[in-house]
């Protein structure tokens, strides 16, 4: 009786690091599946470099701006208002450089600022007088997008400095624009930081359990207040890739940013680290919807079935997560 | 391309005129059916040539009114607008006041409406129903003439607030927004259609010259917008009539509000797998925004032709930086004294003009400068209206 137990439990356990690691990869691995099922359908037009190139690429920002989210996401609030502050950030660059002549590099800054004035806006109210995040952050996406129309007057604004062009999407290394790099590097940054250091470790704890985060002597508020705060710092940089990618600004069309942005954060928790927002997931999600929008586009096939791929990815992705893992805790929900 | 099209049917023809040797011909024969082939091949190919050609032939000369400076046609006949307009008040609804196409042209209805007494004032919304229907309600309680839904306010979507107001005795109007080929509500006192029809020709126009009649095109269209069906047919139909070589590689379908996430990766994707696209033609203007950097990112920046409609001014910017090769404007302040003339006459029974009498104008790179640097709206069209509205209302 006791050999056969002993010998029962470690193939169990096998069986459970089997399917772990199969979770873990599945995304990437029917990725992979759609890339090939594309390449092989039109070989010609999808399975080249350039191609992919320019998914990298056109893709930076919303990368950029899925990785603003997962930072408060962590620990515990949403930030609704990264589209608008990602708009926000686009347009003050295009308004103060070609509209009133300001250089590009003091644009970029002052729009960075920005971004962190709405991060320091959203904490005042989230954390100081406590009213819910999605209730601040829903808020300030009406009152942003407001002011946005009120300072460009409603219009699209073409001639930002082509400098900024020429840094997001004019240079390439291996043939793929910067703007992608940029999101990488943020990746690699996010990753460092929620995997290897103690401050990671504090905001998932935050996220967890609030209470036991606070008796475990953590500084609750001062962890929530940097994660918003870095969250629209980070959204108003996917506005200066934005704006460098388009090499124009609006006040409208960032704001449909928002809901591909959480459904890549969500689908990327579904990956890599499963049950936890992590960078690397997010970037694998965001490219693994693009790769579908553009193998879609190729085919021909009308816009709204690509709208149907994405949320049938995101529902199935995050169900199967769910009940791989069954009851254990996770961030998502 | 059109070489290869031909090819195709010199094959045809050929391989027909094969089959029918095998059974009944000899060499000499034979001889004398290829060179036979060979002959009906090239009048073939010179017939299709030919239509080529005089397909660009009837472009060129359809496109000649729109590259000219426009010229003022009066609407009707001329009347006294001051003793028309004494104590009148009207109302203009724009689909939306964020829309600083639509603010421009009730900006200068109002101007127009000061100089000739008549009372103008905008009911300013964010492009909600509910909003418009307080409009309604404003213009009942507050004694207005008549309430002008401006661009884009389906009719059918206010049927009640309309009914209610007809039975107030204030009228309500449309302008620039049926095409001249819809047929209006009927409770509607008057309308102003907009030839979108006419645009969609123009743009099939412009492709067959500037494409020597050969262009592979990629439409960027939203067919939720009621002005797109009307547009895209006449783009159609005149792309078939006059350009016979010229294909529709592909059509993407974007809705307004997916503009900025849709367009470019569809753009790029479309040009990835169809490299012979050598022009785009996103229906409305704002969409080039997207279109643009699509272009840049797949290399085809200059290479690619974009033609559009709608004159707005960073638009009118691409065509100065080269980006863009045309663009179809309209002149917003001509359409406010056209709007204006058109809503006196029907407030003081005068018959009403079929349609909104404002010239389209072609900008491109020969004179995408008039419009400003940086391009203004309402600038590059001259003011020939300006005095020919005055004289016919009397007002000179």
């Amino acid at each position: 009786m006791s050999t056969s137990t002993e010998s029962a439990t470690p193939r169990k356990k096998s069986n459970v690091n089997a399917m772990r690691l199969f979770e873990r990869y599945a995304l990437i691995l029917v990725w992979f599946l759609l890339i090939a099922g594309f390449s092989i359908a039109m070989p010609e037009s999808f399975l080249r470099w350039g191609n992919f190139s320019i998914l990298f690429a056109s893709y930076a920002p919303a990368a950029l701006l899925a990785l603003a989210i997962i930072i408060p996401l962590t620990s515990g609030d949403y930030d609704l208002a990264v589209g608008a502050t990602m708009t926000l950030s686009s347009c003050m660059i295009a308004v103060l450089n070609s509209w009133m002549d300001v250089s590009i590099e003091l644009s970029i800054l002052l729009a960075l600022l920005g971004g962190l004035a709405v991060g320091l806006f959203h904490a005042l109210f989230i954390v100081y007088f406590r009213i819910h995040s999605l209730v601040v952050t829903l808020g300030s996406t009406s009152l942003i997008s407001g002011v946005v129309q009120w300072f460009t007057n409603s219009s699209t604004i073409g001639g930002i400095d082509n400098a900024l062009i020429m840094w997001v999407v004019g240079g390439r290394l291996f043939g793929v624009p910067y703007a992608f790099y940029y999101a990488f590097a943020a990746a690699i940054v996010l990753w460092y930081v929620f995997d290897f250091t103690p401050l990671g470790r504090r905001l998932l704890f935050v996220g967890r359990g609030r209470e036991v985060a606070r008796l475990n002597g953590i500084p609750v508020e001062k962890m929530r207040v940097g994660a918003l705060v870095a969250s629209s710092v980070v959204a108003a940089l996917a506005g200066v890739l934005y704006a460098g990618v388009l090499g124009s600004a609006d006040p409208y069309s960032g704001l449909n940013y928002l809901l591909p942005a959480f459904a890549a954060a969500f689908l990327g928790s579904t990956t890599i680290m499963p049950g936890r927002f992590n960078p690397w997931g997010t970037i694998v999600a965001v490219y693994f919807l693009g790769t579908g929008i553009t193998g879609l586009t190729m085919f021909g096939i009308p816009l709204w079935v690509t709208n149907v791929f994405n949320g049938g990815a995101l529902i199935l992705a995050v169900t199967i997560s769910q009940l791989t893992r069954g009851r254990e805790a996770s961030d998502i929900g | 391309m059109r070489i290869q099209v031909n090819d195709e049917s010199t094959k045809t023809t050929a391989t027909h005129i094969n089959g029918n040797r095998e059974i009944h011909m000899t060499h000499s024969n034979t001889i004398k059916g290829l060179v036979s082939a060979l002959a009906l091949s090239v009048a073939g190919t010179a017939a299709s040539a030919q239509d080529a050609s005089e397909g660009i032939a009837r472009a060129q000369e359809a496109l000649a009114p729109y590259l000219e400076q426009p010229v003022f046609t009066a609407p009707g006949d001329p009347f006294d607008i001051r003793e028309c307009a004494a104590d009148r008040k009207m109302l203009a609804i724009p689909n939306s006041s964020a829309n600083p196409f639509l603010k421009g042209i009730i900006d200068r209805m109002k101007a127009v409406g000061e100089d000739i007494g008549l009372e103008v004032a905008e009911w300013e919304n964010q492009g909600q129903p509910s909003q418009w229907v307080q409009g309604f309600d404003f213009a009942i309680r507050d004694g207005f003439d008549v309430i002008n839904l401006i661009s884009g306010i389906s009719p059918d979507t206010v049927v009640p607030q309309i009914t209610a107001a007809n039975e107030a005795g204030v009228k309500v109007t449309t302008s620039h927004f049926y095409d001249p080929s819809d047929t209006p509500n009927e409770l509607l006192s008057s309308t102003l259609p907009v030839g979108f029809n006419e645009i969609g020709k123009i743009l099939a126009n412009w492709v067959t010259v500037n494409t020597d009649g050969a262009g592979k095109v990629l439409l960027v269209v939203s067919r939720e917008v009621p002005p797109t069906i009307p547009l895209v047919d006449g783009f159609e139909s005149v792309l078939a009539e006059n350009c016979p070589d010229c294909e529709i590689v592909q059509e993407v379908n974007v809705g307004v509000a997916e503009w900025g996430t849709k367009i470019q990766s569809s753009v790029q994707s479309a040009l990835q797998a169809n490299p012979e696209i050598d022009v785009i033609v996103p229906i409305y203007d704002s969409m080039s925004q997207f279109v643009v950097p699509a272009l840049r990112l797949t290399g085809n920046l200059g290479s690619v032709k974009v033609a559009t409609f709608n004159g707005t001014p960073f638009v009118l910017d691409y065509i100065q930086e080269g980006s863009v090769s045309m663009d179809i404007g309209e002149s917003l302040d001509w359409i406010a004294y056209a709007t204006v003339d058109a809503n006196m006459r029907d407030l003081c029974g005068l018959p009403v003009p079929e349609k909104l009498n404002v010239p389209f104008y072609i900008f491109d790179e020969s004179n995408a400068e008039m419009a400003g640097t940086p391009a203004q709206f309402d600038t590059g069209y001259g003011d020939a209206y300006v005095s020919g509205f005055r004289e016919l209302w009397g007002l000179n």
